[in-house]
């Protein structure tokens, strides 16, 4: 089973909450960004229960198609999408319930005595670099290459998903061969040609590339032209073709 | 006859103070000797002067006063000389029987309540808190819901300060009535440097959490009946 980790003293804080929240007979709500671990958190209060989708909790319990009182305690993800939070609530009076919503919402919020505020993950630096670490390893095993963990091209804007997804992205990158990208390119251009684009236009996949790569190492026009063995004016031209901010 | 009117005021339910021009007290009944444990004379004194009629006279004024456990609805003011000046507060009357449904209790430490609440309403607050705890406090019984919701908005009511003081403990020679037992009471008093302001929400969610809430100056106490 998957956990939260919590290396930072914030993420210790909101484990040991979670630790006191299972033992005791009150509502939880679970609030924070998109990846931060709301559901990981929700599993470690409720280990055994059910977990139910909010909305289809919601439509389920209208068409009456669940039987509540089967479940002493139960987890409601993305509580903030159900549409009367109140009624919803109070249909679920005598269960516990751990919900996860991406925002406070002022209407419910007397209904669950526990409130845990995850914070992203931009704010968890030592929960960032395990993370970081573990997903690594895991991409490392799948694409058998190691490189070093600065050279990860990392992305946060959905905390965790967004941060495993990149780094998978990185790995996978740095692991492809020759034949790899011929073949990728191929499959690429492929796809582009049946969109019915000509030569002209399938050109800057694989000058722009190539700029950027140059801009890179080199760093000024003049030695990305001496270097790369093309004319200065033609390289201005490219750079001004492709609207390039160098 | 005089005196049969001074035994009247004297027995009287309602709390009655007579001062001079000065602001001190000339004269009060039993009431008001018990609201003065409560609140200060110069605070009475300028409550009257504040409320007198321009001319002299008699003034009625209805407003709501809560000093201790007690409300008030109406005050009357009376001079007829530039000598003295009579407060007579009226009480608000509540018949209502202090009850509290055992089966919603729950036996729990209140420590673990109180360090759960204040890690998950201060997570991401600077707030440093003194704490003064009485650790010899036994596990009492308690709705767990309705006490965590209104400890949250306690210490949700301090959130913005630098620093306050917890001071947790069982009060000395005083008890709650309930279900006709007699009960110790818990004191949680939060301390800051600021004047704290009544807050009409937290009063109801204390009392929803079988609670007492004071707003004093630069304290806010909450007391509980201790339930084994």
């Amino acid at each position: 089973m998957k956990e939260f980790i919590a290396i930072s003293d914030l993420s210790k804080k909101i484990i040991n909450i979670a630790n006191m929240a299972s033992t005791l007979p009150v509502n939880v709500l679970i609030i924070g960004e998109v990846g931060v671990g709301k559901k990981l958190l929700s599993t470690n209060i409720l280990p055994n229960s059910i977990v139910f989708d909010g909305k289809f909790l919601e439509q389920s319990i209208l068409s009456k198609t669940v039987n509540l009182s089967q479940y002493p305690d139960m987890i409601v993800t993305n509580i903030q999408n159900v549409i009367n939070k109140k009624e919803f609530m109070e249909n679920l009076n005598g269960v516990k319930v751990v919900a996860t919503s991406n925002f406070m919402i002022d209407e419910i919020e007397d209904l669950f005595a526990i409130k845990i505020d995850i914070p992203p993950l931009c704010q968890r630096d030592e929960d960032l670099e395990q993370l970081k670490k573990i997903h690594y390893e895991k991409a490392k095993d799948v694409f058998d290459v190691k490189i070093d963990l600065d050279e990860l091209d990392i992305d946060l804007s959905q905390n965790g998903i967004s941060l495993k997804k990149s780094i998978f992205k990185s790995v996978f990158i740095k692991s492809l061969t020759d034949d790899d990208i011929k073949k990728s390119m191929e499959y690429f251009l492929h796809k582009k040609i049946l969109e019915k684009k000509d030569y002209k236009e399938l050109l800057q996949y694989f000058e722009i590339p190539l700029l950027d790569a140059a801009k890179k190492e080199f760093n000024s026009q003049l030695k990305m032209a001496t270097n790369l063995n093309i004319n200065r004016m033609t390289l201005r031209k490219k750079i001004e073709q492709y609207n390039l901010d160098y | 006859m005089k005196e049969f009117y001074e035994q009247l005021l004297e027995h009287d339910l309602n709390p009655y103070l007579l001062f001079d021009s000065n602001g001190k007290i000339k004269s009060y009944n039993k009431e008001a000797e018990f609201l003065m444990n409560f609140v200060g004379v110069k605070e009475l004194f300028e409550l009257a002067v504040s409320n007198a009629s321009l001319n002299f006279g008699f003034n009625h004024k209805y407003i709501t006063l809560k000093y201790n456990k007690q409300s008030y609805y109406a005050i009357l003011v009376g001079y007829i000389s530039d000598d003295e000046i009579a407060l007579r507060l009226y009480k608000s009357v509540s018949n209502q029987v202090h009850t509290i449904d055992d089966q919603k209790l729950k036996l729990i430490n209140i420590f673990s309540l109180i360090e759960l609440s204040k890690n998950s309403v201060l997570l991401n607050s600077n707030l440093n808190i003194v704490e003064v705890y009485d650790v010899s406090i036994p596990e009492i019984k308690l709705n767990i819901n309705d006490f965590l919701l209104c400890l949250n908005d306690c210490f949700l009511y301090f959130s913005n300060d630098k620093e306050i003081t917890l001071q947790v403990q069982i009060k000395i020679g005083e008890y709650e009535i309930l279900n006709n037992k007699k009960h110790k009471i818990i004191s949680l008093e939060f301390a800051t440097d600021r004047k704290v302001q009544v807050d009409q929400d937290l009063e109801k969610k204390a009392s929803k959490a079988n609670a007492n809430i004071f707003f004093n100056h630069n304290h806010l106490r909450l007391e509980l009946p201790i339930i084994l």
